[in-house]
C-alpha cells in the first residue's frame, strides 16, 4: 500500500450518492417514490380485485373506516362499484407512465435542441431558440389542452403534447448548462489536439452537462404527473375506464356532494404523494449535484 | 291588485275554516278548497338550467334548453291546460274541424299584442308563422332549419287567411294528432314585423305574445325576461325570470342551497336524498313522458330527394357511421340483453325511472303491456353473439351526451356502466363525446356506430315517438329523428295508418302492433323512462310541472 491510496478516490457519482445519503427528506422522498413505483408496477400482485370489475349494486360504498365497508374493498368502491384500491394501483401505472413517457420525449428533443443551439450558436440556435421562445408564450397546462385537443382524446396524445410543453424548458436548461461547458479550458484544450465535433460533444460537453438535467427532468417529473392527470380531469387524456387517476378524480368528484368523498380523495391523494416525494427527492438531488449550494468545499 | 288578491286570500280562508267548523259538510263543499293562496306580484326568479339556449325562434329549436326560454316569450294557438296534454284555447278563441278533417278553422282572439310594441296580432302573422316554414316561396324560408315541420307537421297542405281574426289550416291528409301538435313551440306566432326588422337575427330578438318579454341574452350565461304588462290573460306574478347557465349539477344545486337561484332542473339522481332531507328546498317530481337509448347504426339511411317525406325507391344513401355488425338482429339483440337496465335504473337514476320495455312510455296510448322487452340475461346474450359469429365480441365506439337531459341524468356514469356491461360479452367499448351542438349535428348525419339519445314527448301523442323516432321515413341522413338508420316497412305503414283514423282504441290498436314490431327488430335498445326532477325554494309556489319537460312560468309567485 502506498501512501497515494490512504486518500479513497472517489468518483462524482459515488459523491453524489455520499451527499443524497447525508439528506434525509430527499431519503424519504426516494423511499416513497420506490414504494409507489413497486406497488403499482406490481398491481396484478397486490390489487384484491380487477380495475374494471364493475357492480352497480355496490357503488359508492365506504372503506375501512365505515361499518358499511364490504370486506374486502379497504378504501371503498367508486360509483360503479369497482375497488378503488385496486383502480388507483392500476391506475398509477397510467399517471407514471404517462409522466415517464413525455419526459423521455422531453429530454431527447430538449436536450438536442439545447446541446445544438448552445454548442454551435449563430443561426443555429436563433432559430431553435425562437420557437423555443414561442412555446414559452403559452402557459404549459393550455399549450398541452390545445395539443391534445387537435391531436384527439386519448392517452398517447397526452403523453406527446405533455412532452412537447416540457421540451423548451429542457432545451434552455441544456442550453444553459452547454454554454458554460463550452468555454471551460479543457474544451480548448480538445479543440487544441483537433478531436471531432461529436467526440467533444458525448465526450465532454454532455457528461458534464447532465447535472442540472437529472435535477430538472426529477422535478420535471412531478409536473408532468400532475399535468397527465389534469388532462385526464379535463377530459382529454386518458379515457373511460381507464384508472387514470385524473379521470377517476373528475367525475368521482360530482359525489363528494353526497357524502362519497373517498372516491375523489384517495386518486388525489395518490396523485399528492407521488408528486411531494419526486420534489424531496428532486431537491435532495439538486443540493448532492450542485455543491456550491450547499455543504460542498469537497471540490 | 294586490289588495284585491288579499281579500280573495281572507275570502278562502274564510270559507275553509266555515267549512272545518260546521261539520256536515254538504257533497259540494267537500271538494278541497284551492290550497294554493293566490299568488303575490313581484320578485325575480333565477332558474338554474343545464345549458345555454341554441336559437330563440319558437319554429327553429330542437332543444331543451332553447324551448324553456322560448316557451314564456311566444304562444301558439292553443295551448295545454295546466300538466296536461290536453288544449285549450289561446291566441285562438275556438276552432272548427271540416267534416272530411282536413281543414281546421281558427278563430282568433282580438287585441292580443305583440312585445316592444310590435302591434296586435292578425291572420297575417298567424299564417306567416306557418308559412315560412313550409312555402319556399316565403321570403323567410331560407332563414331557418325548420327541423320540426318536417318531423312532424309535413302533412299540413298550407295555412289560409280568411280575414283578419280567421284562418283555416288545410291537411294534405287527415291527421289524427295534429290538433294536439298544435300546441307545440313549432307553430308559436312571431311577429312578422319584428321578423322583418331583424331579419335571420330574428332569434336573438324575439317578439311573442307571451306572459314574459324577452330582454337580454348573455351568451353561455344568462337570458333575462320581464311580465308583459299587456299581456292578454293578465300580468305574471314574477317581475323577471332569469335562466342562468350552471352546466354542473353539484354547482346547480349549490347554488339553490345559497339561495343564489331559486330554481333548478335535472337534479342529479344522487342529490335527491339531500334535497329531500332540506326543509328550504321543495322537489317535484313527475313520471317522465321520455325515454333514453341506445341507438344502433344499422346503416340503412336515405336522402328524401323529392321532399315528400317518404322513403321512395331509389333514396337510398350510404350512412358513414354503419357498423357491419349492428345489420345482424340477434347482435343487436345480445347488446339488449347484456346490458344491466335494471341495475342502471335502480343504482344510478336511483330508482327514480322504469326500465324501459318499448319505445314510448307507459302514459301514452298504445303501449303494450305484453312486451317484456329484453331482461338482463348474459347467457342469452353470449348465445347470440355466438350465434352470429362474434363468440368473441368485437371492438365498437358508443358516442355519449355531454350534458344532462331529463331521460339520462348522468350520461357519463350511464355510459361507463353500459361499457362495462358489454365488456363481460367481450363487447369492448370505446366512449366518445363532443360539444352538444356536435353531437346532435353529426348523429342526424350518422357519423355514430353507436349513440346513447333520448327524447321528451311533445304533445302526448305515441306518433311523437314512434314516428319521429324509429320510423323508417325519419332515416334522413342529415336530418335523421331515427338515428339507429333502420328501415321497417311495415312499421311505418302501421303508423301511416294510426294518423289517418281518428278512433282512439284503433289507434292505439295500430301502435301496440307496432311497438312488438320495434321491439323485435331492436335497432334501438331502450334503457328507461326517467322522472323529471325539479328542485325549487320552499319560497317558490304555483310552478305546474308539464309531463313534456316544456317549463312554464305564468303561474310562479314568490313568498317574501
Amino acid at each position: 500500500m502506498t501512501e497515494d491510496t490512504k486518500f479513497k478516490r472517489r468518483t462524482r457519482t459515488q459523491d453524489t450518492i455520499r451527499q443524497l445519503k447525508k439528506n434525509k427528506t430527499a431519503m424519504v422522498g426516494l423511499a416513497m417514490l420506490l414504494a409507489i413505483f413497486i406497488l403499482c408496477i406490481g398491481a396484478p400482485i397486490f390489487a384484491p380485485h380487477g380495475p374494471y370489475d364493475a357492480d352497480l349494486d355496490r357503488g359508492s360504498k365506504p372503506g375501512f373506516w365505515s361499518d358499511d365497508c364490504i370486506p374486502g374493498y379497504y378504501l371503498g368502491t367508486d360509483y360503479l362499484g369497482r375497488d378503488l384500491l385496486s383502480r388507483i394501483l392500476y391506475g398509477g401505472r397510467v399517471t407514471l407512465s404517462v409522466g415517464f413517457v413525455a419526459l423521455g420525449f422531453a429530454l431527447i428533443v430538449g436536450t438536442s435542441m439545447g446541446m445544438s443551439a448552445g454548442y454551435f450558436g449563430g443561426k443555429i440556435d436563433s432559430i431553435l431558440m425562437r420557437i423555443v421562445d414561442i412555446l414559452f408564450a403559452y402557459p404549459a397546462l393550455l399549450l398541452a389542452l390545445v395539443i391534445a385537443g387537435t391531436l384527439g382524446r386519448g392517452i398517447d396524445k397526452a403523453m406527446l403534447a405533455i412532452g412537447v410543453v416540457y421540451t423548451p424548458q429542457m432545451a434552455r436548461v441544456m442550453r444553459g448548462a452547454v454554454l458554460i461547458i463550452k468555454e471551460t479550458e479543457y474544451i480548448e484544450a480538445e479543440h487544441a489536439i483537433g478531436s471531432s465535433t461529436s467526440r467533444i460533444i458525448f465526450k465532454h460537453v454532455l457528461p458534464n452537462s447532465l447535472a442540472p438535467i437529472i435535477v430538472y427532468s426529477t422535478l420535471m417529473l412531478a409536473t408532468a404527473i400532475l399535468d397527465a392527470a389534469a388532462l385526464g380531469f379535463l377530459g382529454v387524456g386518458a379515457q373511460s375506464p381507464s384508472p387514470e387517476w385524473g379521470l377517476s378524480l373528475s367525475i368521482a368528484r360530482k359525489y363528494l356532494v353526497t357524502g362519497a368523498w373517498w372516491a375523489a380523495t384517495f386518486p388525489g391523494v395518490a396523485i399528492l404523494l407521488s408528486v411531494i416525494s419526486l420534489n424531496l427527492l428532486g431537491d435532495g438531488l439538486r443540493d448532492a449535484l450542485d455543491p456550491r449550494l450547499k455543504g460542498g468545499a469537497k471540490l | 291588485m294586490k289588495k284585491e288578491w288579499k281579500w280573495m286570500g281572507l275570502l278562502i280562508v274564510a270559507v275553509m275554516v266555515a267549512s272545518t267548523l260546521s261539520g256536515c259538510i254538504s257533497e259540494k263543499e267537500e271538494t278541497p278548497a284551492p290550497t294554493e293562496a293566490p299568488g303575490k306580484y313581484g320578485g325575480t326568479l333565477v332558474f338554474g338550467s343545464s345549458g345555454d339556449a341554441v336559437r330563440l325562434d319558437p319554429a327553429d329549436v330542437t332543444d331543451g334548453e332553447s324551448i324553456q326560454r322560448m316557451d314564456n316569450i311566444h304562444e301558439g294557438l292553443v295551448q295545454y291546460d295546466g300538466g296536461t296534454t290536453n288544449i285549450k284555447p289561446c291566441l285562438a278563441t275556438d276552432w272548427t274541424v271540416s267534416d272530411d278533417k282536413k281543414t281546421i278553422t281558427f278563430n282568433l282572439r282580438k287585441g292580443v299584442k305583440f312585445h316592444h310594441d310590435y302591434g296586435e296580432v292578425t291572420a297575417d302573422d298567424v299564417v306567416f308563422s306557418f308559412a315560412r316554414q313550409y312555402d319556399e316561396n316565403n321570403w323567410y324560408h331560407d332563414k331557418g332549419n325548420w327541423s320540426y315541420w318536417g318531423w312532424m307537421f309535413m302533412d299540413i297542405e298550407s295555412v289560409e287567411k280568411i280575414n283578419d281574426y280567421k284562418v283555416a289550416i288545410h291537411m294534405k291528409n287527415p291527421n289524427s294528432s295534429m290538433m294536439t301538435s298544435l300546441a307545440m313551440f313549432t307553430v308559436c306566432i312571431v311577429s312578422e314585423d319584428a321578423a322583418k326588422d331583424y331579419g335571420e337575427d330574428y332569434f336573438k330578438n324575439p317578439v311573442g305574445t307571451g306572459p314574459f318579454e324577452f330582454v337580454e341574452w348573455v351568451k353561455d350565461d344568462h337570458i333575462t325576461l320581464r311580465a308583459f304588462e299587456d299581456y292578454w290573460d293578465g300580468r305574471a306574478y314574477l317581475d323577471k325570470v332569469i335562466f342562468r347557465v350552471i352546466t354542473d349539477p353539484s354547482a346547480r344545486l349549490m347554488a339553490l342551497q345559497t339561495g343564489e337561484i331559486q330554481g333548478m332542473e335535472h337534479v342529479d339522481p344522487s342529490q335527491l336524498a339531500i334535497i329531500e332531507a332540506d326543509a328550504d328546498l321543495q322537489l317535484i317530481s313527475q313520471a317522465g313522458m321520455n325515454v333514453g337509448y341506445v341507438a344502433l347504426n344499422c346503416g340503412e339511411g336515405y336522402v328524401d330527394a323529392n321532399k315528400n317525406g317518404k322513403w321512395d325507391a331509389g333514396e337510398e344513401v350510404d350512412v358513414p357511421g354503419a357498423f357491419e355488425p349492428f345489420k345482424d338482429v340477434r347482435v343487436r339483440q345480445a347488446i339488449a340483453y347484456a346490458i344491466n337496465k335494471e341495475s342502471i335504473v335502480r343504482n344510478l337514476y336511483k330508482g327514480a325511472a322504469s326500465v324501459a320495455t318499448q319505445g314510448q312510455p307507459s302514459s301514452l296510448f298504445g303501449w303494450n303491456a305484453d312486451i317484456v322487452g329484453y331482461p338482463y340475461n348474459l347467457e342469452k346474450a353470449k348465445q347470440l353473439l355466438a350465434d352470429a359469429g362474434y363468440p368473441d365480441g368485437f371492438k365498437v365506439t358508443m358516442w355519449y351526451m355531454p350534458v344532462s337531459r331529463p331521460y339520462f341524468p348522468t350520461p357519463t356514469e350511464i355510459a361507463e356502466a353500459i361499457q362495462a356491461d358489454l365488456a363481460k360479452v367481450g363487447i369492448e367499448v370505446e366512449l366518445f363525446t363532443e360539444d352538444w351542438g356536435a353531437y346532435l349535428g353529426d348523429t342526424e348525419e350518422g357519423e355514430h356506430q353507436a349513440c346513447m339519445l333520448g327524447w321528451s314527448g311533445d304533445n302526448g301523442d305515441p306518433d311523437n315517438f314512434l314516428n319521429v323516432l324509429y320510423g323508417e321515413d325519419k332515416a334522413t341522413v342529415g336530418s335523421a329523428g331515427n338515428v339507429a338508420f333502420k328501415r321497417n316497412e311495415k312499421f311505418q305503414d302501421l303508423l301511416d295508418a294510426a294518423l289517418l283514423t281518428f278512433d282512439q282504441a284503433e289507434r292505439a290498436a295500430y301502435y301496440e302492433e307496432a311497438n312488438v314490431l320495434l321491439t323485435a327488430q331492436c335497432s334501438h335498445v331502450f334503457i328507461a323512462h326517467s322522472n323529471q326532477n325539479l328542485a325549487f325554494l320552499s319560497t317558490v309556489h304555483g310552478y305546474i310541472i308539464h309531463p313534456t319537460s316544456r317549463k312554464f312560468f305564468y303561474p310562479v309567485w314568490l313568498e317574501e
